[in-house]
């Protein structure tokens, strides 16, 4: 996911949802975690800026229209360097958490039978896949996750002796 | 009819082209567009902001095409709305494990084809192919062997 790491572009979305009903507002907000925004204010978040990124913005912006909500979709780039670095660490931060989380549930389980280790390895391959979608910075919490659900899922006998 | 999208055609966009192509126009015309302000003024729009064929209450265009076509009767459409849901959104509405598969195949043909119409002709066979096992699996109630 990191074509966009070193990219200065930004997409963001500037969003106003009526309060009530509560659940429009709680619906595209998941989508907007689910992308892995980093929330630049009351109603505003922003992306690394591709053709995906944007394309995810546009029909989450449109679906705040039909919610008789307001909703732009703007390009732009950090204009100070300090500030684009804080945006940066806090969503790989964000990141980092949700892969130490992966990382922390594959070594509880070590111990457990062969068909709960395998289940619990399945279910969190595809948290994996989830967070990488949003690892925009490619975070180093990558790879001790994917080593330990790879070592949940693999045989005893084919096990890194620890 | 003549039928118009935004260009270099994704997962949506394909299975939209596919359902209109097999399901309810035969003769259908499509036109690639980098502006919407492209769209010439006898083409339906699909996949495109602010059209009545696009994504709608949370569902991809395919789930639209299928409602405003008067297609949900038939199941494997039905299920291929999931799959392609998923591959386009990925919001976890549906259990369609095909859907990061079919994401990649799509996006890898986009790559390699020079034109969208090269892309459909080869995207309109994925599909051929997906509702088929799909709909033999819903007959028999397994997968084809």
């Amino acid at each position: 996911m990191s074509d966009v790491a070193d990219t200065e572009d930004w997409v963001l979305l500037a969003y106003r949802l009526p309060r009530e009903p509560s659940t429009p507002r709680s619906t595209v907000w998941r989508k907007l975690k689910r992308l892995g925004v980093a929330q630049l204010g009351d109603g505003l978040v922003a992306l690394p800026a591709d053709a995906r990124t944007r394309e995810a913005l546009e029909w989450i912006a449109e679906e705040v229209l039909e919610h008789h909500g307001e909703a732009t979709v703007w390009l732009g780039r950090p204009a100070d360097a300090a500030a684009r670095a804080a945006i940066r660490e806090r969503m790989s931060a964000a990141v980092a958490a949700e892969y130490d989380a992966v990382t922390t549930e594959a070594t509880a389980s070590r111990d457990s039978d062969a068909a709960t280790r395998r289940r619990v390895a399945a279910r969190l391959r595809r948290e994996l896949h989830r967070i990488h979608a949003r690892d925009f910075f490619d975070s180093m919490q990558c790879e001790a996750a994917l080593r330990a659900v790879d070592d949940l899922a693999a045989p005893l006998t084919d096990r890194a002796l620890t | 009819m003549k039928w118009a999208t935004r260009a270099r055609v994704h997962v949506d966009r394909a299975a939209c082209a596919w359902l209109i192509h097999r399901f309810h126009d035969p003769e259908a015309e499509f036109v690639f567009v980098d502006d919407p302000a492209d769209v010439p003024p006898d083409a339906t729009a699909f996949d495109m902001r602010g059209v009545p064929l696009s994504h709608h209450q949370g569902r991809c265009t395919f789930e639209t095409a299928l409602l405003q076509f008067d297609l949900t009767g038939d199941p494997a459409l039905e299920e291929i709305g999931h799959i392609v849901h998923e591959a386009d959104l990925a919001d976890d509405t549906f259990d369609a494990p095909v859907a990061a598969g079919l994401d990649v195949l799509i996006r890898g043909l986009s790559l390699t084809s020079d034109t969208d119409d090269e892309t459909l002709a080869l995207t309109h066979r994925l599909f051929d192919g997906l509702y088929e096992h799909i709909h033999r699996q819903i007959l028999s109630g397994r997968p084809p062997a």
